[in-house]
């Protein structure tokens, strides 16, 4: 589905921020993105969703990433970002979860018919005519992602999509993503999470690939995750005695 | 500097408001559609946090009261005097709506004397030309820009303030509604106005030129390496704007110290009552109305009195009028209040009922 | 309470008011719009000492209280913002117009005096027919009938994406005042030598925000165009309600009501 090849990027000539990276990700894939705050993490999406142009070869589907094909392919990516009011602009739901699938040309029946269809699947029809500035944070989190969903996207990225929720809203959202059967790309410093959604697990430093492997493997790996400014997921270091 | 829908006259209010829809319209025209959408994001941004920012109180020092942000000069220093302008409109609206800060009626008389200032005069006669004149050249790159933006804010805001405030005072005397004279009236207005500019000016320089140290492709006219650009904006030409703003000034503050009205000052303002409508172009019948319905509007008009009548009648048939309008009035005012407490009482039943 | 706390506050007053429901609220917005423009532009086109023909006017913002179901006196603590002003310019006239205007005894009611009160009128009645349709309309419908009216698509989009993060900013705001008076006893305000960098940071942060919030609309498809919820179109009740309205305030404007009234008391 991706494939990332010697891709390289740098906001100065001086330090580049990604190096050389080369990874593919399969159709169906949910691959957790982890590494200490710097290590590339954001970096990886934008150029993937061609917010940001590096050198080397990004192919999404068989399309190569270029000016032409950018249309397309975020058409298949759905990206959900870490704060959520920089997602939902529009006043209610409803019209935030209108906005990518109007734009992309489909008709109001269908548009119609894909928001009622994404609300019931995720339980949040009771939300469908709030106003975003009104609704709380695990509900924005929830909303954002709905949004997404009404595209319909092949693939979904997600920018910390656990952070700054209570336990309760991080399980909905964690619940939430196992039932997504889309290809999903997850970067977070919630190693829990990734642990408890990802099959696969890449680890960046400093704009690196130090490991890309089994997620049990690697998040149980006390030694590699202490030297890249990481540790154990909580959930593995066991209670203190 | 909010006026209340209560200190304007209808046409005033109308006049304004044609004045700045003509200028909210130039502005969306002048703002190229992708340009404008592309800014759209940037734009509602930044007049949030205007709007937020203009709540925060600054401590003057020396005293114990505090200041706050000049939103016109800022804007348009950011985003440029259109999109600038945009905002500010947004912001006020906003004010009007939800905070009664300024009426709704008196929105296009706010647009123009804060927005239309402070973003159009505030950036081509000030920000503009003195951002890309060659001033204070010898300091250096970064301590000249320091200067000069220290320089357009300051004089900026205290040139839109007072254009401000003379806008206020004039919009209110053509109204008919104060009996200050036009004279006390800007003797109070531009003085008080003129401390308030200082200080806008030196807070938005201080928030400007942090922005200029931080990331200076964020501001409006800096860092124009194009040296055409620069030639075009001689010291030559800024000399002769500034010496034109300090004339504007100066003739505002010399207005200042004469607070007696002079013949001149009420033979523009104040004469004649009856024909100031026609000086300033105020009919109403010019709104829109054709010709063919221009008498029947007249009629209307001459029954509806638009403009209050500064003229009284105190005839002895108006008196008794005067009487049986008070005992009439007394008796709305009565049923008024029976309304309002009949409207309570049965709120409360209705709440009672439902706990 | 601050300043940033109390536009806090108010914004969800009014939001909450705006979401209740009632036979005003569901009338169709660019009726509500209209008609407040018509109420008020009446209102002040009252000559300054026609006082007992204003009084008339009462009527309809107390009336539309009661139907809108909201109490009279949640908009009075706003008169704090409109009155200071009013009463600035108003004050004065009972000095500089000593005209006699009437007798009550040994009173003598001057021309200023009058023209004072209505003034404060026209500034308490206009205040409360545009707060009347805020607390009735919620932003999005006002701004349909924006557009129905033709307003430019930059304007009315503008000032819903601003509406939406204003709440957001007055947080950010307000945090960022609460840690600087934390670790600033006894100031009352931003002291002079964090004038720039207290604003400045914020204004940096937000305009990576706004690069944020463009990439994701563009990630979304963005081509320069916004889709809204449909407005459902105005029923026969809404130009029922506007016609009623602005033929009653044509003749509290053109009959002297009030008078009539008195007189058949009076005689």
């Amino acid at each position: 589905m991706i494939q990332f090849q010697n891709v390289s990027f740098s906001y100065d000539s001086a330090q580049s921020v990604v190096e050389n990276l080369s990874f593919t990700i399969g159709k169906g894939e949910t691959v957790g993105l982890i590494g200490a705050n710097g290590a590339g993490k954001s970096t990886i999406m934008k150029l993937l969703l061609g917010l940001i142009q590096g050198q080397g070869e990004i192919t999404v589907d068989g399309l190569p990433l270029n000016k032409q094909n950018i249309p397309a392919i975020r058409q298949k990516i759905g990206f959900v970002l870490q704060d959520s009011d920089n997602q939902m602009f529009m006043p209610t739901v409803y019209e935030d979860m209108i906005f990518g699938p109007r734009n992309y040309g489909l008709s109001k029946e269908e548009t119609e018919r894909r928001v009622d269809d994404v609300l019931n699947r995720l339980g949040l029809s009771e939300l469908k005519h709030r106003y975003n500035h009104k609704i709380s944070g695990g509900e924005k989190r929830m909303a954002a992602i709905a949004t997404i969903l009404a595209m319909e996207p092949e693939m979904i990225l997600m920018d910390e999509p656990s952070t700054a929720l209570d336990p309760v809203n991080r399980r909905t959202v964690i619940n939430t993503i196992r039932q997504l059967p889309q290809t999903k790309l997850i970067a977070s410093h919630d190693l829990d999470m990734i642990l408890d959604t990802c099959q696969r697990v890449i680890l960046l430093s400093h704009g690196n690939i130090v490991a890309d492997g089994d997620a049990e493997a690697i998040l149980r790996d006390k030694a590699l995750l202490e030297a890249n400014r990481m540790e154990l997921p909580f959930c593995l270091q066991g209670y203190p005695h | 500097m909010h006026m209340a829908d209560a200190l304007l006259a209808p046409a005033v209010a109308a006049t304004m408001y044609a004045a700045s829809t003509v200028t909210v319209g130039a502005s969306v025209k002048q703002l190229r559609k992708d340009e404008a959408t592309a800014k759209l994001p940037t734009m509602a941004v930044t007049s949030a946090l205007v709007f937020a920012g203009q709540m925060i109180n600054y401590t003057i020092p020396g005293t114990g009261s505090s200041g706050h942000l000049c939103g016109g000069m800022m804007l348009s220093a950011l985003l440029g005097p259109q999109a600038g302008f945009l905002s500010m409109v947004v912001i006020l609206t906003i004010q009007c709506l939800f905070f009664a800060d300024g009426g709704l009626l008196a929105l296009g008389a706010n647009c123009w004397n804060m927005a239309f200032y402070g973003c159009f005069v505030g950036y081509y006669l000030l920000w503009k030309p003195i951002m890309r004149s060659k001033l204070f050249s010898k300091m250096g790159t970064k301590a000249a820009g320091r200067s000069k933006i220290i320089l357009a804010s300051v004089l900026g805001c205290i040139i839109t303030l007072q254009l401000g405030a003379f806008s206020v005072v004039l919009e209110t005397s053509l109204s008919g509604i104060t009996e200050l004279p036009f004279g006390t009236f800007v003797g109070i207005m531009q003085p008080i106005h003129l401390a308030i500019g200082l200080i806008e000016g030196l807070i938005t320089s201080a928030v400007l030129v942090f922005v200029y140290e931080a990331r200076p492709e964020l501001l409006m006219d800096v860092n124009t390496g194009d040296a055409a650009v620069q030639s075009k904006y001689s010291l030559k030409t800024t000399l002769m704007i500034l010496a034109v703003v300090v004339a504007v000034v100066g003739g505002g503050l010399s207005l200042v110290a004469s607070s007696n009205p002079d013949g001149l000052e009420w033979s523009m303002f104040g004469n004649a009552e009856a024909g100031y409508s026609e000086n300033m172009g105020l009919d109403e019948e010019d709104y829109g109305i054709s010709s063919g319905a221009a008498e029947v509007a007249g009629s209307i008009q001459e029954k509806t009195a638009f403009l209050p009548d500064y003229a009284f009648a105190n005839s002895d048939s108006a008196a008794g009028t005067t009487v049986s309008g008070l005992v009439g009035s007394a008796m709305v005012a009565g049923a008024a209040l029976l309304i309002c407490m009949g409207g309570g009482f049965f709120r409360k039943k209705k709440i009672a009922a439902n706990s | 309470m601050d300043k940033l706390s109390q536009a806090q506050s108010e914004l969800r007053e009014m939001d909450a008011l705006a979401a209740s429901d009632s036979p005003v609220h569901r009338l169709h917005p660019l009726c509500k719009l209209l008609v407040t423009v018509c109420y008020i532009v009446t209102v002040v086109s009252f000559p300054k000492y026609d006082f007992t023909g204003l009084v008339v006017m009462v009527l309809y913002p107390i009336l539309l209280f009661q139907a809108a179901d909201i109490p009279v006196s949640t908009c009075f603590y706003k008169l704090r913002v409109v009155l200071p002003l009013v009463c600035a310019v108003g004050l004065v006239n009972p000095f500089l117009d000593p005209t006699p205007w009437m007798q009550l005894g040994n009173l003598t009611v001057t021309g200023g005096v009058v023209s004072m009160v209505t003034l404060m009128m026209k500034g308490i009645f206009s205040l409360m027919a545009s707060f009347l349709l805020i607390a009735t309309t919620p932003m999005d419908s006002l701004c349909a009938a924006l557009r129905k009216l033709h307003v430019p698509s930059i304007l009315t989009t503008l000032l819903l994406l601003t509406y939406r993060y204003i709440g957001v900013m007055l947080e950010q705001v307000s945090v960022m005042t609460e840690a600087y008076k934390l670790r600033a006893p006894g100031q009352k305000g931003i002291h002079i030598s964090a004038w720039g960098s207290f604003l400045g940071q914020l204004l940096l942060r937000s305009m990576d925000r706004a690069q944020e919030l463009y990439d994701s609309m563009l990630l979304r498809g963005f081509q320069g165009e916004f889709f809204y919820a449909d407005v459902p179109p105005c029923k026969a009740s809404g130009i029922v309600y506007t016609l009623v309205c602005v033929l009653a305030f044509a003749v509290a404007r053109l009959v002297p009501v009030t008078s009539l009234l008195g007189n058949l008391f009076v005689g």
